[in-house]
């Protein structure tokens, strides 16, 4: 990796290189719009008018204090809020141009394409190999001998393969939950998603664990498009390009992360990633 | 200090034997039943298991002697009938019983409205506490003849005329036999399995299920690979339960299954019994037995009824270790 850092071209120049080649070149830039988005649970008001888009291939962090509203968000993101009582929204999320909530929108579908990994680790009642290959199985993606291979692919694209490849048989719920947390990577992987929402991925699992799971999500991009909810605003600043700060239902300010914790156009913002407001 | 101490032994010494009375009640029935049987046992022998002869010969005619044991000459015990009729009408409950049950499980846990489900919960608690014999007779007086006049005709002149389908086929009786059993059984073990059932889909954290829906899977994918492996050694239990019970049914079978001894049903309609039904029905008449070989032979057969579901029940736990120690949730999330 370093031999390329040596060389002289330019950032600018390798991008627009890359854009030439890039075969999703044609597609739109934003993989996932939101406008005029509204939450509602019965009465209460979640979140309002969120207008935002998320361009692919970059990390978004979500960040803000409990019941700000940003997991909501996230949940509504892959329609996973759609079956909880009394969720009403208005306005819209477009994946591709196309309204998530549109009939032609298939809802297994959906899911295939903006995958989830949520705050602690969830494996499926079965051997490792069988969790990691659940998802591709149901999807008809793969099937018989494909399966062993999709199961090796996705175990060592998460790090996993050399700690499990004995024991693929082996209930998942004796791995440590670090371990447990890259399982279901791996999992929400193997059907080939475009997105992948993270609902504080890390948040029960130890440093090191956190570190292998960071790590991998940079190297996900920008082959996937990240949104990450977390409360470890290390994580949002380490691991994310742009970032979301949302604050009593309110997506306060939005930008890339840098600028976000340097210089907060907004007050509320300011005291929160200084450690100001919880 | 001393009384509190004094109340403190006192509880743990009730505790202790209280604990051991279930072991005690079960050694003792056990005992005592093996101690009828003996007479019978050692007449009727091994044959017991395979023959189907049920002739309890003449009750007030000459005494003979076997093996030193007095029993009326011409007298012949067999239990195969009865022993098939137990698993067979056993098997049909469970066959029926079981889908039904995670059915109805999946449906008031996952599906209804609350204000559905409250209700239909309530029903089928109602149903579990509905006297047998009152089911029984239900069987016998509308479904049985309600079945035999309207849907096994249809059934049987419909099944190919293929080996095991051809046991649907043939003459379907009038609704005294071996499917109204099976189905009167089935009925009874519904509310057990889906109660049980119920409560344990409860216990299912929602997190691995959020998971398999998030990664594309349909509402019966994730019953399928979620929940139902998630408390699969409980439902074996539950089913278990129910098993037992169809096992061990007496009334509402004798009532419904036509208690014909000393032959198999032909096909799945004919007229047949079990183990507990014979001994409810046949009691009367063993008692008219001087040499009280026909009571023995009666205790024999609740001695085997015993066996069986002794065998049942650890089968099952054998099978709740096997999937325990696969994949089932250790360490839950």
């Amino acid at each position: 990796m370093d031999e390329f850092r040596k060389t002289d071209i330019s950032p600018d120049e390798i991008k627009s290189v890359l854009e030439v080649l890039d075969p999703d070149g044609e597609r739109p830039r934003n993989v996932i719009t939101t406008s005029g988005l509204n939450l509602r649970f019965g009465d209460q008001q979640i979140l309002s008018g969120v207008n935002m888009d998320f361009p692919r291939g970059t990390i978004t962090a979500l960040i803000g204090p409990t019941g700000s509203g940003k997991s909501t968000f996230l949940r509504t993101l892959n329609r996973m809020n759609d079956k909880v009582r009394g969720f009403r929204h208005e306005g819209d999320v477009a994946l591709e141009g196309r309204s998530i909530w549109s009939s032609d929108q298939d809802l297994l579908d959906l899911r295939r394409r903006v995958g989830m990994l949520f705050q602690r680790p969830n494996p499926f009642p079965m051997s490792i190999k069988d969790n990691v290959v659940a998802g591709a199985k149901a999807h008809g993606i793969a099937k018989g001998k494909q399966l062993d291979v999709v199961a090796e692919t996705r175990l060592r694209e998460v790090g996993l393969w050399d700690a499990v490849k004995d024991r693929l048989n082996d209930s998942p719920y004796r791995l440590s939950g670090g371990q447990q947390q890259l399982l279901c990577l791996a999992r929400a992987l193997a059907v080939g998603p475009e997105v992948l929402l993270l609902d504080e991925p890390t948040s029960a699992l130890d440093p090191l664990s956190t570190e292998s799971v960071e790590r991998l999500l940079r190297e996900l991009t920008p082959a996937l498009t990240l949104i990450v909810v977390t409360h470890n605003l290390g994580q949002a600043r380490r691991v994310s390009d742009n970032t979301m700060f949302f604050y009593e239902g309110k997506l306060v300010e939005h930008g890339a992360t840098n600028d976000l914790f340097n210089q907060p156009r907004e007050t509320n913002t300011a005291r929160y990633v200084n450690g100001l407001m919880g | 200090m001393l009384v509190r101490r004094h109340e403190d032994r006192a509880w743990r010494i009730s505790a202790r034997v209280a604990s051991l009375l279930p072991v005690a009640g079960v050694a003792f029935i056990v005992i005592v039943l093996a101690l009828k049987a003996w007479p019978a046992t050692t007449v009727n022998g091994v044959s017991f298991l395979t023959s189907s002869q049920w002739v309890p010969g003449n009750t007030y005619g000459a005494v003979v002697h076997t093996h030193g044991v007095a029993h009326p000459m011409g007298s012949s015990y067999g239990a195969w009938p009865l022993i098939a009729g137990t698993l067979e009408t056993s098997v049909i409950a469970l066959v029926i019983a079981l889908p039904i049950s995670l059915g109805t499980a999946f449906a008031l846990t996952e599906r209804l409205p609350r204000w559905v489900a409250q209700p239909i919960t309530f029903f089928v608690e109602i149903l579990a506490g509905i006297p047998s014999v009152i089911i029984g007779l239900w069987g016998v007086l509308q479904l049985g003849p309600f079945l035999a006049s309207h849907v096994y005709p249809l059934v049987a002149n419909h099944v190919p005329n293929v080996p095991v389908l051809r046991f649907f086929r043939g003459s379907t009786g009038y609704g005294e036999g071996l499917l109204t059993s099976g189905l009167i059984l089935g009925l009874m073990i519904v509310p057990i399995i889906a109660s049980t059932t119920r409560d344990l889909f409860m216990q299912v954290p929602p997190l691995p299920k959020e998971g398999a829906e998030a990664l594309g899977m349909t509402d019966a994918e994730v019953a399928r690979h979620v929940t139902i492996p998630w408390v699969r050694s409980g439902i074996i239990g539950a089913t278990v339960l129910g098993l037992g019970r169809a096992l061990g049914e007496t009334i509402a079978v004798a009532m419904v299954s036509g208690s014909i001894l000393g032959k198999l049903s032909p096909n799945i309609y004919g007229t047949m019994t079990t183990i507990a039904a014979t001994i409810v029905s046949q009691l009367d008449s063993a008692a008219t037995d001087g040499t009280g070989f026909a009571i023995s032979t009666l205790a024999e057969a609740g001695l085997l009824l015993a066996v069986i579901a002794i065998v049942v029940n650890l089968a099952a736990r054998t099978i709740v270790r096997h999937s325990a120690s696969h994949a089932a949730p250790v360490g839950r999330v």
